[in-house]
């Protein structure tokens, strides 16, 4: 039995804390042990902890916070949030950057925290933590965009934190509590708010662009570490909050398509990457949506928890080995890479294992994770023509993925055309981190032939593991099918390029919603600004000539040497005492 | 940690833990020719002659063969239009060559210069030392955005 304090300690505080110490060691490795060290003590002290149990609490200003409460829902989140620290650590140990170190292990510690968030308000805190901490991956990266990237980026975040703030106001002004329950409907006080504010950190259509403008701008390390938390956050916040949403339904489905198309044209790999978050991001928020009465809701709410918890791993190890090929090449654009197999080997070995697992290929932690929403948003479908489509949405989407996840990411960077370069394998401590993540994408998928094991593993942690065990991802059919729609995508791959099709990966910029405002928004201030320069010396003309002559009116008329104080009625004397009568008069009349 | 440019002095510390660390790193060392040894072992097989015709007339084969299983498998899909035959093969092939085919006339709308913005940079500070040394001495091309 743990000590009472012991168990009120909340993993995610524990991070922050050792992260805000480790910004002021210089020691290198003392810092590198505290920072593999610490996540490795976060996940000992989640698994300790009881469920469903106010663990800390506190009274202020009227409000209870419950600043540390496990569940079911978050266990899963909060698990895959340290399991990828610790990752990031580990990948992270060849730099001796005490912010960089700090700062990934705050900024997962803020999500940790947010997400065993007992109510709102520390939910807020925590959430704006994350933003301010993160910030400083992407501006490790010392180059001019990143400096730009990460500005827009803390606006963006910030400005989601605020419109939190403003929906758990609502909140609380007419349900005088702030604890964690889900929303009825959009009209509920503050709901409104509260699911804009995760759409933008769940980056929604529209709302997105600043996760493609700034994580790959960001350091090797840094982009790896944002990979993780941010979404995944509001993931969570959404499954936590609006279960069952029909809107969530579609946003989700048309967060898978779009960013495919991105992807295709787009030449920086990390982009590629990011537009890939995107995409599964889609599917977590779709399978969220669907939360029907019946099996629907546990289903779906499982696949969207399983998904979080396999992506977070796979989508790491696709940005560590991007990262590699970065640190070792100095770039990640497709136009400059390929071949690279021929240098480093392990690193292509993991990326594929990282592709196959994202694409869904059986005995891979996607296949048993998306599998859960696939079947869950195929129920639905009995009974409702639009989840047809909604399903047709997600398999199409997941084809999407195998191409520019699955297929494009390593065969452009290792395969394809050689690119002549021929460099050193990645440095041994991030070849671990991707060889860890790797074993976790396969270990996840497999089928549990030793029972608690493999996949089974995985659903005994969501958040409905009665349901979940009851599903069976490895099914004859359900392989084949899988095995149908991911092989004959390949073959079109192959045949595509056979005949020339595959359009080349060329340099460039792709555009996307972040042109509104940093070109159009832009231009319109930078316009706004000339007009304003030219109009604003006639305008001051016209006040100053406008001040000058009330001025002469007035000294005309009040002054010592004014027509007043002359005495005598004069013309301007007369008109004036007469203005100042009938206003004494008035005032009287008035205060009778 | 270990990396490439640790000093020699490092691996007579006589510390286990490092010295079992590099030994670790020299098996995954890429020599002078930038061939990793590993690279034979585990990808050789792509280099091999006439290897470009075996993956296209294997995967057309496995495709071929993965659709006629559809006829001996029984199954039960929830959704009616799933259960005909070559259905997930044929929105596989479909869907993929679709967004693919898309690149074209998209690329064409939506690719501008590489310094659109004004704001290209090269690469982040913390790549390899060594590479960051060479792009700066070599190829200042990348850091044209740059002021």
């Amino acid at each position: 039995m743990m000590p009472a304090w012991l168990a009120a300690l909340n993993p995610g505080w524990l991070m922050i804390l050792v992260g805000i110490a480790a910004l002021f060691i210089s020691h290198r490795q003392i810092r590198q042990v505290l920072t593999v060290g610490t996540p490795i003590a976060a996940i000992a002290l989640l698994v300790m902890a009881p469920h469903e149990v106010d663990l800390l609490t506190a009274e202020a200003l009227d409000i209870t916070f419950s600043f540390y409460r496990v569940d079911s829902l978050n266990f899963i989140f909060g698990l895959a949030f340290l399991i990828a620290s610790l990752l990031n650590a580990i990948y992270a140990l060849h730099t001796n950057n005490p912010r960089q170190d700090g700062m990934a292990l705050a900024y997962a510690g803020a999500a940790v925290s947010a997400s065993f968030a007992g109510d709102l308000m520390t939910l807020f805190i925590f959430w704006e933590l994350t933003a301010i901490t993160s910030v400083f991956l992407v501006l490790q990266a010392g180059t001019r965009a990143a400096y730009f990237a990460s500005m827009r980026y803390l606006v963006i975040q910030i400005l989601s934190g605020v419109i939190l703030l403003d929906g758990l106001s609502y909140v609380w002004r007419y349900n005088g509590s702030l604890s964690i329950e889900a929303f009825q409907s959009f009209s509920d006080p503050g709901a409104i708010y509260i699911f804009i504010a995760l759409g933008i950190k769940a980056a929604f259509p529209f709302m997105h662009n600043w996760l493609q403008d700034s994580y790959p701008k960001a350091s090797v390390v840094g982009a790896v570490v944002l990979s993780a938390f941010t979404t995944k956050l509001a993931v969570y916040g959404f499954a936590r909050l609006f279960p069952g949403f029909d809107a969530l339904i579609w946003i989700g489905a048309i967060m898978t398509i779009f960013p495919v198309f991105f992807a295709v044209i787009e030449n920086d790999l990390r982009r590629v990457l990011a537009y890939s978050l995107n995409n599964q991001v889609g599917f977590m928020i779709c399978a969220i949506g669907v939360g029907a009465a019946g099996i629907g809701n546990p289903l779906a709410l499982n696949g969207a928890s399983a998904h979080a918890f396999a992506h977070i791993i796979y989508k790491a190890l696709l940005f560590m080995s991007m990262g590699a090929v970065l640190y070792r090449t100095g770039t990640t654009k497709a136009s400059e890479l390929g071949g690279l197999y021929r240098s480093m080997p392990w690193t292509t070995l993991f990326c594929i294992i990282g592709g196959l697992s994202i694409s869904a290929f059986p005995l891979f932690s996607g296949f048993v994770a998306k599998s859960l929403t696939m079947s869950a948003v195929a129920y639905e479908g009995v009974s409702d023509a639009g989840m047809v489509v909604v399903w047709l949405m997600l398999l199409f989407a997941s084809a999407g993925v195998l191409e520019h996840s699955g297929i494009k990411i390593p065969y452009f960077a290792f395969f394809g055309h050689d690119s002549g370069k021929r460099v050193k394998e990645a440095p041994f401590n991030m070849l671990l981190a991707m060889g860890m993540a790797a074993f976790l994408c396969i270990a996840v998928g497999l089928p549990a032939i030793i029972p608690g094991f493999g996949y089974q593993w995985l659903y005994s942690l969501l958040p409905y593991p009665v349901e979940a065990s009851s599903y069976q991802p490895f099914t004859l059919e359900h392989i084949l099918t899988q095995m149908q729609l991911l092989i004959l995508a390949t073959f079109a791959f192959i045949l595509l390029k056979r005949f020339a099709l595959y359009p080349a990966e060329k340099p460039g910029t792709i555009l996307d919603t972040d042109w509104f405002y940093r070109k159009a928004g832009y231009g319109f201030v930078q316009w706004s600004g000339t007009v304003w320069g030219k109009m604003g010396p006639a305008m001051s003309t016209i006040f100053t000539r406008l001040a000058e002559r009330t001025f002469k009116r007035l000294e005309s008329a009040f002054s010592p040497r004014g027509e007043i104080a002359r005495g005598g009625l004069s013309g301007g004397a007369s008109i004036w005492t007469a203005v100042i009568l009938a206003a004494v008069l008035l005032l009287s009349f008035l205060s009778s | 940690m270990s990396n490439d440019t640790t000093p020699p002095a490092r691996d007579t510390s006589g510390r286990f833990v490092k010295s079992a660390a590099e030994k670790v790193n020299a098996m995954s060392r890429t020599p002078d020719d930038g061939i990793h040894p590993m690279s034979r072992v585990l990808f050789g097989w792509t280099e091999k002659k006439g290897i470009g015709g075996i993956i296209f007339w294997g995967m057309a084969a496995l495709s071929v063969i993965l659709v006629l299983l559809d006829l001996v498998v029984p199954r039960h899909e929830k959704i009616g239009i799933a259960n005909a035959v070559g259905f997930y093969a044929l929105w596989g092939f479909g869907a993929f060559s679709f967004v693919v085919l898309m690149g074209w006339p998209l690329g064409k709308l939506l690719r501008r210069d590489e310094n659109y913005y004004g704001d290209l940079s090269g690469p982040p500070a913390d790549i390899d030392p060594a590479i960051a040394d060479r792009l700066n001495a070599g190829e200042p091309k990348a850091f044209e955005g740059e002021e």
